[in-house]
């Protein structure tokens, strides 16, 4: 401690050792100033930060150089959110004490996180924000900002109580008196909060510390008494004797609710649980049936399209049999080449072997390849005579013995495997007219007479036609 | 019962750390010790005066 006047320090006496003046009324000052800084450091450290800052406060009114009292009243005001005014303090005692001084350090700890003042303004900034909201009656939006302000800084204290106020505005009471344990939390003996506290508690315990419940009558009071000659009677109301009526008109009774209740609660429940039931069943039924309708029209679409395929594919298969049947010309014209290697003298053979052909290419209208139709022309134009020949002669010699029915086509093959065989036309035509098929007669004698003009048997035939003209 | 807008009228905003400067100059840092000192000044000066 040190002189007011001079600055020297203070011994015990009451006036200074350097200057005489009188600082007993300044001594008790500045001990009136520690004492509060005690009550202050004693009550932070109960987290009763309302009364550290009030005693703190006293301190540094009695003495404002007490750079601990206002150093802790920093740290208290930073404890409960008020940075700025913890910053204050900070900043006032540094002047007062530039050197050796904790303060240094807690303004260090704010100004050198650039992010951590940034947060603290914004948070700030909010608060007030949510006071203008307040005050214009937009008590949502005050909400959402004090919301957001806690998430920042969630010591803020007023912050907590004016969410608090804001929620017992509303009627959330279970709201309010969670923010405002918050608030307990950090400041045991906030005034604010613990009024607001008690009012939160009244809205939800209304009835606590209200009227007595109604106490009940004694029963064993309610007798009923009766003279008896000379004796009083007296009878409890409870008497045994009527308990087994009174239990079953209580059974009775029992049995009725039971009914009543089985009829107007349980069975309505049971039959809205069947029909509900009932509803699912159709409901499944009717999905299951949906899904088979359309099962069954996707098949009928896999049958349409079957058919249409299995259409396709007899077309196929009929120019399948088509290419079939090639082969077994094919197959004919093989046997012909080979029978005509291996015994070229049965011409017969030979020439049955490309008659089949013939006839299965009239058959089946198809078109032979070029190797094919070669091959078939040069057997032809190499057998055609001989085969020609043979058949004229078998003909022939049916002709001669009037057996017309086997000389007529064997004289046909014959001159149609050698169209210059006309002895084979003619005794053709005289067969047809031995026969009396008389207009096949005629139109070969007219071949003859086109074919081998000048001959002896186109006159012969032109005879046979006037002697026909002639009968006709 | 808490009356709300009453109570609101007891919230006041908050200084922002712009203003904490503003603040601290304008913070009336008197004491009881400067009072006293005053006072005594103040009687020395009229005992003077008298003398």
């Amino acid at each position: 401690m040190i002189c007011y006047q001079c600055g020297c320090n203070l011994s015990e006496h009451d006036f200074c050792t350097s200057c005489g003046a009188d600082v007993a009324l300044y001594k008790k000052i500045i001990y009136i100033s520690n004492r509060f800084y005690n009550e202050g450091l004693e009550r932070a450290n109960v987290r009763d930060l309302t009364g550290a800052i009030i005693s703190l406060r006293q301190s540094l009114k009695f003495n404002k150089n007490n750079v601990e009292a206002r150093n802790l009243l920093g740290l208290v005001y930073f404890e409960t959110g008020e940075v700025v005014a913890a910053l204050s303090e900070w900043v006032i005692s540094k002047n007062l004490r530039p050197k050796k001084n904790i303060a240094d350090d807690y303004i260090d700890m704010i100004q050198t996180n650039q992010n951590r003042l940034d947060i603290i303004n914004q948070t700030i900034k909010k608060y007030n924000q949510a006071l203008t909201y307040c005050n214009q009656d937009s008590l949502d939006l005050a909400v959402i900002q004090l919301k957001k302000v806690l998430s920042l800084n969630p010591r803020f204290i007023r912050a907590h109580q004016l969410l608090a106020l804001l929620y017992i505005n509303n009627e959330e009471w279970e709201k309010a008196k969670r923010e405002l344990m918050k608030c307990i939390e950090i400041d045991t003996n906030n005034i604010a909060t613990l009024r607001y506290l008690k009012e939160v508690d009244e809205m939800l315990l209304p009835e606590e510390g209200g009227k007595n419940p109604p106490k009940k009558r004694h029963k064993s009071d309610e007798v009923i008494k009766y003279q008896s000659g000379n004796e009083t009677i007296i009878q409890p109301v409870n008497v045994k004797e009527g308990k087994g009526v009174t239990s079953l008109l209580n059974l009775g009774i029992g049995i009725i609710i039971g009914v009543a209740i089985a009829v107007f609660l349980i069975l309505p429940a049971r039959v809205q649980m069947a029909r509900a039931s009932i509803d699912e069943d159709l409901r499944r039924v009717s999905e299951q049936s949906d899904a088979k309708s359309a099962t069954i029209d996707e098949q009928l679409l896999q049958i349409n399209e079957l058919t249409e395929e299995n259409d396709n594919l007899q077309k196929d298969l009929q120019a399948y049999l088509g290419t079939d049947g090639t082969l077994k010309s094919v197959d004919s014209l093989m046997k012909a080449a080979n029978a005509y290697l291996t015994e070229p003298e049965e011409v017969t053979v030979v020439a049955d072997y490309l008659e089949e052909i013939e006839r299965q290419s009239e058959e089946e209208e198809t078109s032979n390849s070029e190797a094919f139709e070669n091959l078939y022309n040069t057997l032809l134009a190499l057998l055609g005579p001989s085969i020609a020949e043979a058949y004229y002669n078998d003909g022939y010699e049916a002709y001669r013995q009037e057996n017309y029915e086997d000389a007529i086509p064997n004289l046909e093959k014959a001159f149609k495997y050698d169209a210059t065989n006309g002895e084979a036309l003619y005794n053709l035509a005289n067969a047809y007219y031995r026969v009396g098929e008389e207009d096949k007669a005629r139109t070969v004698y007219l071949q003859i007479i086109e074919l081998f003009p000048g001959t002896e048997k186109a006159s012969k035939s032109e005879a046979f036609l006037e002697e026909m003209g002639g009968e006709d | 019962m808490i009356n709300f807008e009453e109570e609101l009228k007891k919230f006041h905003p908050s200084l922002e750390v712009e203003d904490a400067e503003e603040a601290i100059y304008n913070q009336d840092l008197t004491d009881m010790a400067d009072l006293m000192v005053k006072i005594v000044k103040e009687s020395e000066s009229k005992k003077t005066g008298v003398e």
